[in-house]
């Protein structure tokens, strides 16, 4: 019965397929090309219709950026301002307009920041010191996390979770003056989330914790030292994001040493929150001719020194993604707190649309 | 394909609504028009911190209107809330600051009467305060253009309660009845003409496994404009509560809404609609005749809420809260109109009713 019934939809096809050819000549061959591979039922044929596209639109493609080549090279040598580069549509910079942005004259964010729970830290009247615990169960992964944290951010000290309450802990925290409290939670044993709690007022930020890789794992990893290392935030943008940088920012020292040329980022890039850590060293080198170059920097390399200083990068991890789940007004408190920031599903309403 | 939708906000009918917010500062934010799009008009006040506020009262009339702040360090304002001139200011609580004892004590409620001393030309005002460790205290104040000879009524003060934290009161439309709530602290009802305790709530009893839920009410209201017999309150275990001083001292009706504790109550006029607003940024209105969930705002709200307010004859309220936007919904369809962000944690908006979009 069904090879009965294809064959129907088939003989249906065959008709409808000679009903466009007995349109006129050149009108064929154009609606021959917008028949989709996909409704063909013969895979051969779909494959070699498929393949054909392929190929055409390859060619294309190649003609396009030859064109393009051309009318560069033909600018250049006019000695035309050449044609503007185009910029590719990501989802960044197609990002939907959002009006809690910070504006750099805005006058209340300032008054707000100066006011805020983390101005104390940053002003420098206070050094940040750093309460790292567990969740209850920690095992594998999570030490080995841990011990690096310890290295990354300076003035932090581990003690061991127990079975304390974390209400209680912040209470102990608070009577030995932290700052902040910063809770690795497992699962699995593999960590999976951090809690960041800044004392004594809060806010506590719950992060999602994902793509641990840990030093030993990163290929020519380097050692951290001791100093104080220099710190990057990349892209907080909005006022979430801004009082998500500060709190970031609230856990390090403010005084970087230079000398130790360690630097740890935090790069926001669509609502996650990537975070590095490096040595990095100024070298001066003997500049190579390189056969690459000298074409485009012939006039260049006349006056420029014989020697260029170059940065290079060794990571020295560990590398983690972070991504904001709740922002929570007041220190830890799941029954009674308030929330500044929850992420709700309604609230997806577009790939584009950003919080931080 | 990327779905990529615009922000669909009908526009809201001509309204004024004064938020105040944690720096201190009181923004107005005006819709003209018939579907207009509120925007923030005035702002009053230099930002402080310190002058943050903690309780708002709005006194709406038509002659005359007065917004009373109750502010962090201890002081009163009034203002005139069409074109922002304060009126008077006034530190409450003189003797209290001096002992040392209760200095870390907060406003948590402010209620600005409108009725009561209407006869003298309202160039006094007469307001009720009351603090987070329950002392409570009702005085008037000579607004700044009052006749020198007025004199002020000594203030009466008196202790709600000896151990505990008070987070929510409430003062009924006869202004004859204020209520208090709080962490550790049952509701009830008090007296204002002899400032005497009539009646107090009754916990619930303990559940079937013999667990106990701690007393922590977080938002009360009284339920009609008529009657002050009927109270609904939101607890901290996320439980809407009537209670009805006729009939007895344990909740006559009790719903649990969602997992947030309520932190926002505000009753509609038809006498049995109320707000809800939650921790995590839910709003909802209940039937309290039945105890039913009308429905549910749906609109990107994403912080605890502070305040609710219903606008008196356009079915319109406002929401703000921590997520720093001023909201305005549509009380029947429950739909938002539009949404204004105000850059601050916000802790109060009023509405004024009054308001026309000519003058």
């Amino acid at each position: 019965m069904g090879t009965g019934k294809r064959k129907k939809s088939d003989d249906g096809e065959v008709e409808a397929a000679a009903e466009r050819r007995g349109g006129g000549g050149e009108r064929v061959k154009e609606k021959k090309q917008m028949v989709l591979p996909s409704l063909i039922k013969n895979k051969e044929k779909r494959s070699a219709v498929h393949a054909k596209l392929k190929r055409d639109k390859r060619i294309e493609k190649r003609k396009k950026a030859k064109a393009q080549e051309a009318a560069l090279q033909r600018a250049l040598e006019i000695g035309e301002e050449p044609p503007p580069k185009k910029v590719p549509r990501t989802i960044e910079n197609t990002r939907e307009p959002d009006e809690t942005i910070c504006k750099p004259d805005d006058e209340e964010l300032f008054a707000g920041n100066d006011a805020d729970e983390f101005s104390e830290v940053l002003k420098q009247d206070v050094t940040p010191k750093i309460l790292v615990t567990t969740c209850r169960f920690n095992s594998t992964r999570g030490p080995g996390f841990i011990e690096e944290l310890l290295s990354v951010i300076p003035n932090a000290h581990y003690y061991k979770r127990g079975t304390y309450e974390l209400k209680k802990i912040i209470e102990y925290a608070k009577n030995k003056d932290f700052t902040s409290i910063i809770v690795v939670h497992t699962n699995r044993r593999e960590p999976d989330a951090l809690l960041i709690i800044n004392l004594p007022e809060g806010p506590t930020a719950h992060f999602k914790l994902s793509n641990l890789v840990l030093r030993k794992d990163i290929k020519n990893h380097g050692r951290p030292t001791s100093h104080k290392p220099e710190l990057v935030l990349n892209n907080f943008t909005t006022r979430l994001g801004h009082r998500i940088g500060r709190m970031i920012q609230s856990l390090f020292a403010q005084d970087p040493n230079f000398r130790g040329r360690r630097v740890v980022t935090f790069h926001n890039q669509r609502d996650f929150i990537f975070f590095r850590h490096h040595r990095y060293i100024f070298e001066t080198k003997e500049k190579k001719a390189d056969p690459k170059d000298k074409a485009a920097k012939g006039a260049k390399e006349k006056n420029a020194p014989p020697q260029k200083v170059i940065a290079r990068l060794q990571e020295c991890g560990p590398r983690f993604t972070l991504k904001l789940i709740t922002l929570q007004h007041g220190t830890f408190d799941t029954k009674g707190g308030e929330y500044e920031w929850v992420h709700k599903p309604e609230m997806d309403t577009s790939r584009r649309r950003f919080f931080l | 394909m990327p779905r990529a939708s615009a922000l669909e906000c009908p526009g809201c009918p001509s309204l004024r609504a004064l938020t105040t917010d944690a720096l201190g500062l009181v923004k107005v934010v005006e819709a003209r028009g018939k579907v207009g799009t509120p925007k923030v008009v005035e702002t009053w006040g230099p930002p402080d911190a310190s002058r943050g506020v903690l309780a708002a009262s709005f006194a709406d009339r038509k002659i005359d209107p007065l917004l009373a702040i109750a502010r962090k360090n201890c002081l009163v304002e009034f203002l005139n809330p069409l074109n922002g001139d304060a009126l008077a200011t006034t530190k409450v609580d003189e003797s209290d600051s001096l002992n040392g004892a209760l200095k870390n004590d907060q406003f948590v409620g402010l209620h600005l009467f409108r009725t009561k001393k209407i006869e003298l030309s309202s160039r006094l005002a007469v307001f009720l305060t009351c603090t987070e460790k329950g002392k409570a205290c009702l005085r008037s104040v000579a607004l700044r253009d009052a006749p020198a000879d007025l004199h002020t009524d000594s203030p009466s003060s008196w202790n709600i309660c000896t151990s505990g934290n008070v987070t929510c009161s409430s003062v009924d439309n006869t202004e004859n009845y204020a209520l208090f709530g709080g962490k550790g602290i049952e509701v009830n009802l008090w007296d204002l003409s002899k400032c005497s305790k009539i009646w107090t709530a009754k916990s619930p009893p303990s559940n079937s496994l013999g667990i106990f839920t701690p007393t922590w009410f977080t938002a009360a209201t009284f339920l009609s404009k008529e009657d002050h017999r009927k109270i609904v309150a939101g607890t901290a275990s996320h439980q809407v509560r009537l209670y009805d001083i006729s009939a007895q001292r344990r909740p006559v009706i009790s719903v649990s809404f969602r997992e947030s504790p309520i932190k926002a109550v505000t009753e509609d006029m038809d006498g049995y609609t109320i707000y809800v607003g939650t921790g995590s940024g839910d709003l909802a209105s209940f039937d309290m005749r039945t105890g039913k969930l009308l429905g549910c705002y749906v609109g990107k709200c994403c912080g605890s809420i502070r305040s609710i307010a219903r606008h008196p004859e356009l079915p319109v309220i406002a929401s703000c809260g921590l997520d720093s936007y001023l909201r305005l919904w549509d009380a029947r369809t429950r739909q938002l109109l539009s949404a204004v962000f105000l850059k601050q944690h916000l802790t109060n908006v009023v509405i004024d009713s009054h308001f026309s979009a000519e003058g």
